[in-house]
C-alpha cells in the first residue's frame, strides 16, 4: 500500500559531495530539501571509494580526504535542516498530473516534490553479488550480503567470501562461534587491516579456520538447501566444502540502474542537461555532478558545486516564476545571515 | 574521452575492474580485457581496482602504450561483455611484472 507521500519543494537523489552542496545552494534560496542515498551514510564516492585518499583540487582547500570533505560539507549544510533518507535507492521517478514528481524508494518511502535534483554520481552503490546461476533464490536464507543477526550463524558451517575488512572482521568474529569458518578469496592479497590479516593467517595455521584462494564455481542443493559448494582454486583444482551459510562481502559497486527508465534524455548512459540551468529534458528535474553530461563536461567535484549553484537558482525561478530571484552574497546579505543562523559581521 | 586498458593486463586478466564498472563497459578476450570507448563514462572507478595498474585515462596513456587506445576500440567491437570478476589467469602472477608483452596478446 502506498503510504501518504512526503510533500516537499525539492528532493535530491544522491548524498555525495555535490548532492550535499545542492542542499547548501537550495538552502540559501530558502528551499528545503530531502536527500535520498543508497549508502547508509552521506558522502557517496568520497566515503565509499576514497575516504582516506587526499583530494587536492577543492578550491581553497589545499588538501583534504574524502571523509574530511564530507564532514565539512555536512557541517556547512547544517543550518538548512535537510532530511536524509539513507540506505535506500530511488526506484521510481514519475511526473504527476499536477506537475509534481512522485519519487519512490526501495524502503517504500514516497515523496511528492515540485523539483528533483539527480546527483547520483556514477550510480547507486549496491553489494556485488555472487555470480552463480539460481543463487538468488537462497539470498536471505543461506546467502547473505550483510550480517544483521550474528547469533543466527552460531554453530553453523560458514563460508565467508571476500578480501576486505568486512570479510576478515566477520571471519575473526565467527571463528570461535561457528562450527567451522572457511574464508575464500580470489587472490592471496587482502585489502584489510594488517592486524586482521595477521590474525587470520595465525588462525589458519592453528587450523581454527581455513583459507582457500579461488572462487565458488558450483553449489549442490539437497532438500531445497545448499549443502555443498565447489571452490575452484587458481590451479583449477576443485575443493568440495560442506556449508550451512554463505556470507558474501565483495564490497559495493556503483550501478547506473533505474535512471535510464525515468524518461529523461540520456547520452552515453548519463543525463543530458543544459549549461544554464543544468536542467534535464524534463523541466523541474535537474542533474548535477558526475551523472550529467554536456559539451565540455569534466567530472570534477568543483564542477558539480558550480552546477549545483546554477541549478538551485533555476529551481527557485521554476518554483516561483513571478518572483525575481536576486543574487545575494553571504558576506553582506543580512537575509543570508539569517538563513545561515549567523550573526552579521560588525565593522569597526 | 575514455579509459584504456594497457599492456600490464596481458596474460594476467585479474578482472577486478569489471565488478566496479557502473556501465559494464569491459570486454573480454582470451588473455586481455579492453574498455569499450563508446560505453565508458570516464568515471575512473576502475583505475585503482587494477592490481597491475593497467588502466589509464586516454589522455594519460604512456607514450609507449599509445597503440592500446586503438586496440581497446578495435577489440571491443568483437569481444564479448564481461560483467563479473573471475579468477585471474593461472600464471598471472608470473606475468604481472613482465614488460613488452604485446606479442603475447591473443586476439
Amino acid at each position: 500500500m502506498l503510504h501518504s507521500p512526503t510533500q516537499t519543494d525539492a528532493v535530491i537523489i544522491g548524498a555525495g559531495p555535490v548532492g550535499l552542496f545542492q542542499v547548501f545552494e537550495l538552502g540559501l534560496l530558502e528551499i528545503k530539501a530531502h536527500v535520498i542515498d543508497s549508502l547508509p551514510e552521506a558522502g557517496g564516492q568520497c566515503i565509499e571509494l576514497y575516504p582516506d585518499k587526499p583530494i587536492y583540487d577543492i578550491p581553497a582547500i589545499p588538501v583534504c580526504t574524502g571523509r574530511e570533505l564530507t564532514e565539512n560539507l555536512l557541517q556547512q549544510i547544517k543550518p538548512f535542516g535537510a532530511q536524509f533518507h539513507l540506505g535506500q535507492e530511488v526506484t521510481r521517478l514519475e511526473k504527476q498530473s499536477d506537475g509534481r514528481f512522485l519519487i519512490s524508494t526501495s524502503k517504500d518511502q514516497h515523496f511528492l516534490s515540485k523539483t528533483v535534483f539527480i546527483a547520483g554520481g556514477v550510480g547507486a552503490f549496491q553489494p556485488r553479488t555472487l555470480n552463480l546461476d539460481g543463487i538468488e533464490a537462497f539470498v536471505g536464507k543461506q546467502v547473505f550480503y550483510s550480517v544483521k543477526n550474528p547469533e543466527q550463524f552460531s554453530g553453523k558451517k560458514i563460508v565467508i567470501c571476500g578480501g576486505g575488512d568486512a570479510a576478515l572482521d566477520w571471519a575473526l568474529h565467527f571463528v570461535d562461534k561457528a562450527a567451522s569458518v572457511t574464508l575464500i578469496h580470489r587472490r592471496d592479497d587482502f585489502k584489510a587491516a594488517p592486524a586482521s590479516i595477521a590474525k587470520m593467517r595465525e588462525l589458519c595455521k592453528n587450523k581454527q579456520m581455513q583459507l582457500l584462494i579461488g572462487q565458488i564455481t558450483h553449489y549442490q542443493v539437497e532438500h531445497d538447501q545448499i549443502s555443498k559448494i565447489t571452490v575452484t582454486d587458481i590451479e583449477s583444482k576443485e575443493h568440495l566444502i560442506s556449508v550451512d551459510d554463505l556470507l558474501i562481502f565483495f564490497g559495493l559497486s556503483p550501478k547506473l540502474g533505474p535512471i535510464a527508465d525515468w524518461g529523461l534524455d540520456i547520452d552515453r548512459k548519463q543525463v543530458a542537461v543544459d549549461t544554464e540551468k543544468f536542467q534535464t529534458s524534463t523541466p523541474g528535474i535537474y542533474a548535477v555532478g558526475d551523472i550529467n553530461i554536456y559539451p565540455g563536461k569534466k567530472k570534477l567535484i568543483l564542477s558539480g558545486f558550480h552546477e549545483a549553484a546554477l541549478a538551485a537558482f533555476a529551481a527557485a525561478a521554476y518554483l516561483n516564476p513571478e518572483k525575481h530571484i536576486q543574487l545575494q552574497y553571504t558576506t553582506t546579505s543580512t537575509k543570508l545571515h539569517k538563513v545561515l543562523g549567523v550573526s552579521p559581521p560588525t565593522f569597526e | 574521452m575514455t579509459y584504456v586498458v594497457t599492456e600490464s593486463c596481458i596474460r594476467c586478466k585479474y578482472t577486478d575492474c569489471v565488478d566496479v564498472c557502473p556501465v559494464d563497459c569491459f570486454r573480454e578476450g582470451p588473455n586481455f580485457l579492453v574498455i569499450d570507448p563508446d560505453e565508458c563514462i570516464d568515471c575512473a572507478v576502475c583505475v585503482p581496482e587494477c592490481p597491475v595498474n593497467a588502466i589509464y585515462a586516454e589522455d594519460d596513456v604512456p607514450s609507449d602504450q599509445q597503440a592500446f587506445i586503438k586496440l581497446n576500440a578495435d577489440l571491443s567491437s568483437s569481444w564479448t561483455s564481461i560483467t563479473k570478476s573471475k579468477s585471474g589467469l593461472p600464471d598471472a602472477d608470473e606475468w604481472k611484472d613482465v614488460k613488452n608483452k604485446l606479442d603475447q596478446l591473443v586476439k
